[in-house]
């Protein structure tokens, strides 16, 4: 039964080799998907006034849904013996607490954990949910054209202004943690008076803050994007059971960026909360992480 | 991914799409999640974990506290029924000494008694005995004299007759003394 199905598994795959961009340049035949065209910039679904829907924004909300839906069904009768999915939801905040709580322990834990599991859940969701039939399937054809031309939803990571504003976040709430612990010496972090060495430190420190909204953004919006535009091409070039492989992967990426993005808020909220004695110490966990 | 993108095709870094609106839009969504996502999924499963974790504590405290008093009740039981066997061995101990004592008791009054019971009749045979040697030898004694008479035909005055009666009675028990 196994050596069937992979038979038949591999007959599929040189049969969409064929069909796909490669058989047709070596048959030369017409494309059976059309050319994909990358474009960086969300696109416009439709306006309300003068602001603009974007697909993007549209699985942004869509994730938000799945996701309130998935916690409200789940959390709706909450029971001492919990069922499947309260079972399943219990285990997966149980496991991101304690990631939380291994890294920054029990206080902070208890105080930072709504933020970095909605970062957490957010950022996973709204990649795994991109991985659905219907999101490069489903969409509009403009000026005539003979296919889609805007799709209805595109996964929020690939527009820039999602993980922008994660990262807006996650820094301001690293940084106000910081001020809130150490008070207003947490600027002696960044301005070091003295040695000349020391203020290029405390210089190269205070841009390297800045520096991690610009690494937070492009770290998460690279790889979505970078995905996205893998398994279309790899759709375009081989149509099926080959992109099957690169979907399995991108299931792995979504989770990994996620976990990514929590865990370096988690670090540097903890970096910057822990007493300037304490910094290399934190540094050193931060890099283990 | 195909078709128009919503800004102009621009170059650098106006090629991405930042947009100040957008910015705002998914700050705000984010926000409204995660304050949904704290009041009703992570307060309410975070609290679940936690009285859960404080029930399998409070059980296992309470299993180690049952656990504690089991053996102690154990070891309680134990006690009572070891100072019970010792109680009863003890006790049995004194039965059998008093019974023991008891049984000597009855043997030496039982043997007192058989020892009277055996000198009264002894006493009593002597009696008897003495009594009847007393009365053979008065019928003796008179048979003697009548013998006497008979054999030489005469008889003897009543003090002479005594006389000689006595006289029988003194050799009579010479003789039984020497016997």
């Amino acid at each position: 039964m196994v050596k069937l199905v992979l038979v038949l598994m591999l007959i599929l795959a040189v049969v969409g080799i064929l069909l796909g961009a490669i058989g047709s340049a070596l048959l030369g035949n017409e494309y059976f998907v059309p050319v994909p065209e990358v474009h960086l910039a969300p696109q416009e679904v439709f306006t309300v006034g003068s602001f603009v829907i974007t697909n993007t924004l549209l699985s942004a909300w869509l994730t938000t849904l799945v996701i309130l839906l998935l916690f409200g069904l789940g959390t709706r009768k909450m029971r001492f013996v919990p069922g499947r999915l309260q079972g399943f939801l219990e285990f997966l905040i149980e496991a991101l607490f304690g990631f939380v709580k291994g890294v920054a322990g029990e206080k902070y834990a208890r105080k930072w954990f709504p933020l970095l599991a909605t970062i957490f859940l957010f950022v996973a969701f709204n990649a795994w949910m991109a991985l659905l039939p219907f999101y490069p399937t489903v969409g509009f054809t403009k000026d005539g054209a003979d296919h889609i031309t805007t799709h209805l939803f595109r996964s929020a990571g690939t527009d820039i202004n999602m993980p922008l504003a994660l990262a807006v976040i996650a820094f301001l709430f690293i940084e106000i943690w910081g001020f809130r612990v150490h008070g207003i010496g947490y600027l002696k972090e960044f301005i070091r008076i003295g040695n000349p060495i020391q203020m290029f430190i405390g210089l190269i420190e205070l841009i390297s803050h800045f520096i991690r909204l610009v690494s937070f953004t492009f770290r998460l919006f690279g790889n979505m994007l970078a995905g996205e535009i893998v398994l279309f091409m790899m759709t375009f070039l081989t149509i099926i059971i080959t992109p099957v492989v690169f979907y399995g992967l991108e299931i792995l990426v979504g989770g990994v960026q996620a976990l990514v993005f929590m865990g370096l808020t988690l670090v540097f909220a903890v970096m910057a909360v822990a007493t300037h004695g304490e910094h290399n110490h934190e540094d050193s966990e931060a890099e283990s992480h | 991914m195909l078709g128009a993108p919503l800004l102009e095709e621009a170059s650098g870094i106006g090629a991405l799409g930042i947009d100040l609106t957008s910015l705002l839009v998914y700050l705000i969504n984010f926000t409204v999640l995660g304050l949904i996502l704290y009041f009703m999924a992570y307060k309410r499963i975070i609290g679940m974990l936690d009285s859960r974790s404080e029930r399998i504590r409070e059980s296992l405290e309470e299993a180690d506290r049952v656990r504690k008093e089991s053996e102690e009740q154990q070891e309680s039981m134990q006690k009572a029924l070891d100072d019970g066997r010792q109680e009863g061995q003890r006790v049995l101990a004194e039965a059998r000494e008093a019974a023991e004592r008891y049984r000597e008791q009855q043997a030496e009054q039982a043997r007192a008694e058989s020892e009277q019971i055996v000198s009264r009749a002894r006493e009593e045979i002597k009696q008897e005995r003495d009594a009847a040697l007393e009365s053979v030898r008065a019928e003796f004694a008179v048979l003697a004299v009548s013998a006497a008479e008979k054999i030489i035909k005469r008889s003897l005055d009543a003090d002479a007759q005594q006389d000689l009666i006595d006289e029988v009675i003194s050799e009579s028990n010479a003789k039984q003394e020497q016997d």
